[in-house]
């Protein structure tokens, strides 16, 4: 199946998701109550069948503070659909069908104050580490993980640090007569849009 | 070590011992420590204190109940900073938990805060035994974002080096699997051979490892006149030497003792598991990204994908050997047919500005580049100051780029806003996802088996913690 047929199948059989398809690569756009249904569907459909989770992500969408044009025409990206007035976590699931030889991403948004979605480790077992480090990174909540644990962070580490609201920089150095020398701050080189 | 040395050494031991001692006489809880017990924990865990080489008391103590033995995070069969708890019921192992973050260096997140060119100096230090496979899935999806198209020649010698650095890879499996398994001779081939394809990568790139040599829009510089000359050499030392690994391995009966029968997963659970790689076609699925998504030009070479049916350590091993000969096979072809031409793309906004050559003394230089902008166009110095500076910005968008590395199938989803960095990069590290089929791959083996397992998985520290 192509893009399309694939796109058609999954909306006949779930109307409320929206796809779509830019770089070649096609984009089931779901929401957390349909997620577990959807990769069920996905793996066990003959016509779609993903054997395999090929990846889990996560990238975060802080509310306010985009001017970032979005450029829809240049790429035939649509506009994030997420809004600018509620940061949201959204989490992509790329699944892999090697029957087929076809890719698609499954994206998922959940508010980003308290994110929780459900897990999929009982569909893909290959999602337990994935969601760890997920949950590690940007506090996802993944109901029905077996292990919800930090997998990457120290199991003390205070914050979630994947998240854009997370202070990116290094630590005050002491010095001799306890001067404090300052994080060097030429990380935040000038972002550039054209 | 002379007497005097062993005298000294002797005498500290003897004194801590008898500090140790001294102690245990006047505090009840050491006095229990010595006696192999220290009673129980808050949760009802029997707690020992040892000393080494009084295994028989571990024993007693243990009876009938599950000894959890922590292995790791600094034990050299642990390939790096891997940590392995195992729950033992005698000699064999009921549960293993992988712990990992050791070596978790934040490469993702800083990547965030460099522009898109900087990028590549980041990930190719993430599995160190291939980083040219990480400087081209990024590179991939970069200029899958920017739509740019790769000149030939550039396509051409990413393979070539790619497949070198897949060589290049199952070398070091070779070297620390058969170290791991008691055979230093493999280990010293191994690291040998390897030398080789480092030595090419640094008469190309500069260096050894993490070259930044594959980059947005083509390669940093063109390859040298030796290039395909250095290429060839290879060609001809590696199927020989090759030779020598089977001559050693193959029909070696503690290599086969050690690794048939061992570590069996079946297609379905791999799948299951995300296990992908030389593991997944050990299983018997001829799964392989440069057949099933080809990138970089990689169809047009005639190769096969070995499989086995068996799922074993030893299948591993017959797989990846038959790999590396694979590989031969598309460098061969791939040198065949070298297109000439370009390595960078045109589009000035985008190619890197200079195309310098790398000098006697290891640095790169382009002087006629260098003329042209200090004396002859202020244009291009300008644009030269805004690539070098602030870096070409890159179209919103999402992708996932995924290639065959040597341990599985390396993705990176990159998510642009249209900036100059990367709004986020993700990285789907075949260690990391491969890792999980550990426990249930050891499950059932004897505690020397789990260093076998491991070995045969090759996990890669520095790509599982990124």
């Amino acid at each position: 199946m192509n893009h399309a047929d694939l796109a058609a199948h999954i909306t006949a059989r779930f109307p409320a998701v929206t796809t779509s398809e830019a770089h070649g690569e096609l984009t089931v756009h779901a929401d957390a109550a349909t997620l577990v249904a959807l990769l069920t569907f996905c793996r066990d459909d003959e016509g779609i069948g993903c054997e395999l989770l090929a990846d889990l992500s996560g990238v975060h969408w802080p509310a306010g503070g985009h001017t970032i044009e979005r450029q829809p025409t240049t790429t035939g990206w649509p506009t994030f659909r997420f809004s600018e007035k509620e940061g949201v976590v959204e989490v992509l699931y790329i699944l892999r069908s090697i029957r087929h030889g076809h890719v698609l991403r499954v994206a998922v948004a959940t508010d980003d104050a308290d994110p929780r979605l459900p897990s999929v480790t009982r569909i893909y077992e290959t999602a337990n580490f994935h969601e760890r480090e997920v949950y590690d990174f940007f506090g996802v909540e993944f109901d029905g993980h077996p292990d919800l644990t930090r997998i990457l962070m120290p199991d003390d580490w205070v914050g979630h640090p994947h998240r854009k609201d997370y202070p990116l920089g290094g630590v005050d150095v002491p010095y001799k007569n306890d001067k404090m020398i300052p994080p060097p701050d030429e990380r935040a080189i000038r972002e550039v849009v054209r | 070590m002379d007497g005097a040395t062993t005298d000294t050494t002797t005498t500290e031991h003897d004194e801590a011992r008898a500090s140790l001692q001294a102690t245990s006489a006047t505090d009840p809880t050491m006095a229990a420590l010595k006696a192999g017990l220290s009673g129980t924990s808050d949760d009802g865990v029997t707690e020992l204190f040892l000393e080494g080489a009084d295994w028989e008391s571990v024993a007693d103590a243990v009876g009938d109940e599950t000894l959890i033995l922590n292995m790791g995070p600094q034990h050299p069969s642990t390939h790096g900073v891997l940590r392995l708890v195992l729950e033992l019921d005698g000699e064999i192992v009921t549960n293993l938990t992988p712990i990992i973050g050791y070596l978790h260096t934040g490469i993702e997140k800083s990547a965030e805060y460099r522009n898109w060119v900087q990028g590549t100096t980041f990930f190719t230090r993430m599995d160190y035994l291939s980083p040219l496979h990480n400087e081209l899935a990024y590179c991939l999806g970069v200029e899958r974002l920017l739509d740019i198209e790769v000149p030939a020649r550039a396509q051409a010698v990413r393979v070539i080096l790619t497949e070198f650095n897949r060589i290049a890879s199952h070398y070091v499996w070779l070297a620390t699997g058969g170290m791991e398994l008691g055979s230093t001779t493999v280990m010293t081939y191994g690291f040998r051979e390897r030398e080789h394809i480092l030595d090419l990568f640094e008469s190309q790139s500069g260096l050894r490892m993490n070259h930044a040599y594959i980059r947005p829009g083509g390669l940093a510089n063109a390859v040298t006149d030796d290039f395909v000359e250095r290429c060839e050499a290879l060609l001809k030392r590696i199927p020989e030497k090759l030779g020598e690994f089977e001559d050693l391995l193959t029909r070696n009966p503690i290599w086969n003792d050690r690794l048939r029968g061992i570590g069996v997963i079946d297609a379905e659970r791999a799948l299951a598991l995300g296990v992908t790689g030389p593991l997944l076609r050990a299983a018997g699925v001829a799964h392989d990204l440069r057949k099933v998504a080809p990138y970089s030009g990689i169809e047009q070479y005639d190769f096969d994908v070995p499989t086995s049916t068996d799922g074993d350590s030893y299948a591993r091993y017959t797989v990846r050997l038959e790999e590396m000969r694979q590989s031969l096979r598309i460098i061969r072809q791939a040198l065949d047919t070298l297109p000439s031409g370009p390595v960078m793309v045109a589009d000035k906004h985008i190619a890197a500005p200079s195309q310098q050559q790398l000098g006697a003394d290891g640095m790169g230089n382009d002087p006629a580049y260098i003329r042209h902008i200090m004396g002859e166009s202020m244009e291009a110095l300008i644009n030269h100051f805004k690539l070098t500076t602030e870096g070409f910005t890159v179209p919103a968008g999402q992708v996932y780029s995924a290639i065959e590395s040597p341990r599985g199938e390396l993705g990176y989803a990159i998510t642009s806003i249209g900036s100059n960095k990367p709004w986020r990069v993700h990285v789907r590290e075949p260690s990391f996802v491969n890792l999980q089929a550990a426990r249930e791959m050891t499950r059932g083996h004897q505690v020397a088996d789990v260093i076998a397992v491991v070995a045969s998985i090759d996990p890669v520290m520095g790509g599982v913690d990124r």
